[in-house]
């Protein structure tokens, strides 16, 4: 009979698995612009967070950023500090938006705050720590659309998972 | 549980309000131009201010080029040049702007506070 916390440890590496896959398939897309993914696995995170309450999603946000880094071969690169920090960054602005409006939420306003948190991160991180160019804010219009964007993408698709995962028919499929 | 709740909408038009006062902040474009450079070959670029009207005629390879400055903005009116790209140019009053009379060798760029950009090419 395992314990409740290896149960916990066990979904946390499950999810986490799923995230990693996710996160490395995205990386070898090419991307249009510089810092432009469709952060697909963050759906992951917001799926997680719904369900399971927010230091679980932090775990498997966590542990996709560290492996995932490591088997894409950016882990310590400036890469991996943008990955890092936007990953933080989302993590605080959902642990915020819980606080605030937690039931009200859905997967929707989630995944957009988390997005938004995570590029406006990552924007400041390129700003003050790699290229320090107030040019570089001129691409933060760009970025932000495209994090908006896919911050609506991810939002839709994590709330139609989490209907899914709801309903009656999968849990008697499973 | 429905899929898309109030504040998911309320989070969303926020999020959209953000982004569109990023625009208006970080991509204004280049601010009000102040001055014009006209660089012309074989002579020392000039600097003349927007803020007083005035035509002014530079000798270039081919001719004189005319340019006019008006109500803060500046353009060229005639060019002895065969594509007429600088006329069709048209005003130019956002710093970072350029004109450019490539045949006639006569380059005007405007100049303000803040440059939108290095160059452009047409």
């Amino acid at each position: 009979m395992p314990s409740v916390s290896e149960e916990h440890d066990r979904l946390v590496a499950g999810f986490a698995a799923l995230a990693i896959a996710i996160h490395i398939l995205e990386a070898a897309f090419p991307s249009p612009l510089p810092g432009v993914k469709p952060g697909l696995a963050n759906v992951v995170t917001v799926v997680v967070l719904m369900r399971y309450g927010w230091p679980t999603a932090a775990w498997v946000a966590g542990l996709r950023v560290l492996v995932g880094s490591l088997l894409v071969g950016t882990f310590l690169s400036p890469t991996f500090v943008m990955s890092a920090a936007g990953a933080a960054a989302a993590l605080i602005v959902l642990a915020a938006a819980r606080l605030c409006a937690g039931r009200h939420l859905g997967a929707l306003g989630y995944s957009v705050a988390a997005a938004l948190g995570h590029m406006a991160a990552q924007i400041a991180v390129a700003r003050y720590v790699f290229i320090p160019h107030p040019a570089i804010l001129a691409l933060a219009p760009f970025l932000l659309t495209a994090a908006l964007v896919f911050g609506i993408v991810s939002g839709v698709i994590a709330a139609t998972v989490l209907v899914n995962l709801d309903r009656p028919t999968s849990q008697a499929a499973r | 549980m429905t899929v898309v709740r109030p504040a998911d909408v309320a989070v969303v038009v926020l999020a959209a309000l953000l982004v569109g006062a990023a625009w208006a902040a970080l991509w204004s474009g280049g601010g009000e131009g102040e001055t014009v450079r006209i660089t012309a070959p074989g002579a020392q670029p000039i600097e003349l201010t927007l803020a007083a009207d005035r035509s002014v005629s530079v000798a270039g390879a081919l001719g004189p080029s005319v340019l006019e400055v008006r109500g803060g903005r500046v353009r060229f009116v005639e060019s002895p040049c065969t594509g007429r790209y600088c006329i069709h140019a048209g005003w130019l009053s956002r710093g970072g702007q350029v004109a450019a009379c490539l045949p006639n060798g006569v380059v005007a760029e405007v100049i303000g506070s803040g440059q939108q950009f290095d160059a452009i090419s047409f």
